[in-house]
């Protein structure tokens, strides 16, 4: 028998698992908060009491959201992105942008007990950095090498935001990523290749996986 | 937040865009124990496993174990979507995997055991049929660990 969670309401009202609890979360926060035991603890128990139910499916609401961050607490990012100069090569700018957050992961990896969901990639994060630094100079798409393109750009994009979010403290999300997609020159890059990605006529699918379909909205005063 | 109807509009109709009709016929197993006694197991399609295991691709019907014993705080994701948070992820597992909640739940004698194994999938870019092989699979293993009861988890 199964039980679980639902962020997609919608989507769980036409499949009808047996015993879903609806949460209104963001996506990619299905148990709510982080670090949060207690919260957590209560979306658990939700859900693990439509076990309880004799007859389904069963969709449940769970009555609580996810607490707003609270902007006046919320940490500044502390890495600042100056404007680069466009006529320095991509792999110059990359390098140099990396350098300048190097420390901030650091200090963000120690702050999370040396925890970090960089390296999914077989090569370093220099190395990567570089690699993908020479493919936007070259005008050229990793055609050959697309599962290494897939784990470079999430360990490049989990770097950044690890950096960003390198001090204690609940974040505003829409801000980091807004900050992430259009002031490093690694969300310009990440455009780039989704932009030549989506005009290839049969690698179009992968430029999917390069940003979010709401990256281009600048949302950020 | 988030509701569906608070998300920016094409974001909100490419999620509705996946409503499905239900998965052949309508399947319900009555629970004939108390939780107090049940085994449960932690599913996943969040795409996780350990740095060692192979990462999932950018379709991927495939499943990946996560040995209930192994650290946790050691598992990355590999999820082909980039239209949702990682950060919350990076600071705690336990908001995609609570699996540290569960071994409390275990402690507390609230419910029975925890399977010896777990399992994440990939959710992405594939129709539900595409899993059907790796699923039968994955439940076969369930049976075989005595598993009571799955908690389902997205991302």
């Amino acid at each position: 028998m199964t039980t679980g969670i639902s962020l997609v309401r919608e989507n769980a009202e036409s499949m009808q698992p047996p015993r879903s609890l609806w949460v209104s979360f963001p996506l990619g926060r299905p148990l709510g908060v982080p670090n949060d035991a207690s919260f957590q603890h209560g979306v658990i128990a939700a859900s693990l009491a439509l076990l309880e139910h004799r007859r389904g499916p069963v969709l449940e609401d769970y009555p609580l959201d996810a607490p707003d961050v609270c902007v006046k607490t919320t940490p500044v990012c502390p890495v600042s992105f100056p404007k680069s100069d466009d006529n320095t090569d991509w792999e110059s700018r990359l390098t140099s942008e990396l350098s300048s957050l190097k420390p901030w992961y650091e200090i963000g990896k120690k702050r999370r007990g040396g925890r970090s969901l960089a390296r999914l990639s077989n090569l370093s994060i220099d190395k990567n950095i570089r690699k993908l630094g020479k493919y936007l100079d070259l005008n050229h798409l990793p055609i050959d090498e697309l599962q290494w393109f897939k784990q470079a750009i999430e360990d490049a994009k989990v770097f950044y935001l690890e950096a960003m979010t390198a001090e204690p403290g609940d974040y505003d999300q829409n801000q980091i990523y807004q900050k992430l997609w259009h002031e490093t020159q690694l969300g310009a890059g990440l455009f780039l290749f989704q932009e030549r990605f989506a005009a290839h006529p049969t690698l179009h699918p992968f430029a999917r996986i390069i940003l979010p379909r709401n990256a281009a909205v600048k949302t950020m005063n | 937040m988030v509701r569906i109807t608070d998300l920016p509009e094409d974001e909100r109709e490419h999620l509705i865009g996946k409503k499905l009709p239900p998965l052949g016929p309508r399947s319900w197993t009555k629970h004939d124990k108390p939780l107090t006694d049940m085994r449960v197991a932690l599913i996943t399609t969040a795409g996780l496993h350990f740095r060692d295991d192979e990462s999932f691709d950018f379709t991927d019907a495939t499943f990946r174990p996560i040995p209930c014993e192994e650290d946790s705080s050691n598992l990355i994701m590999s999820h082909s979507s980039a239209n949702f948070d990682r950060v919350g992820f990076a600071e705690d597992v336990n908001l995609v995997f609570p699996i540290d909640r569960f071994k409390e739940l275990v402690s507390a004698g609230a419910i029975g055991s925890l399977a010896s194994v777990h399992y994440s999938f990939m959710g992405a870019g594939l129709m539900p049929n595409a899993y059907e092989q790796s699923t039968r699979e994955v439940a076969h293993l369930l049976k075989r660990d005595k598993v009571d009861a799955v908690f389902l988890t997205p991302v």
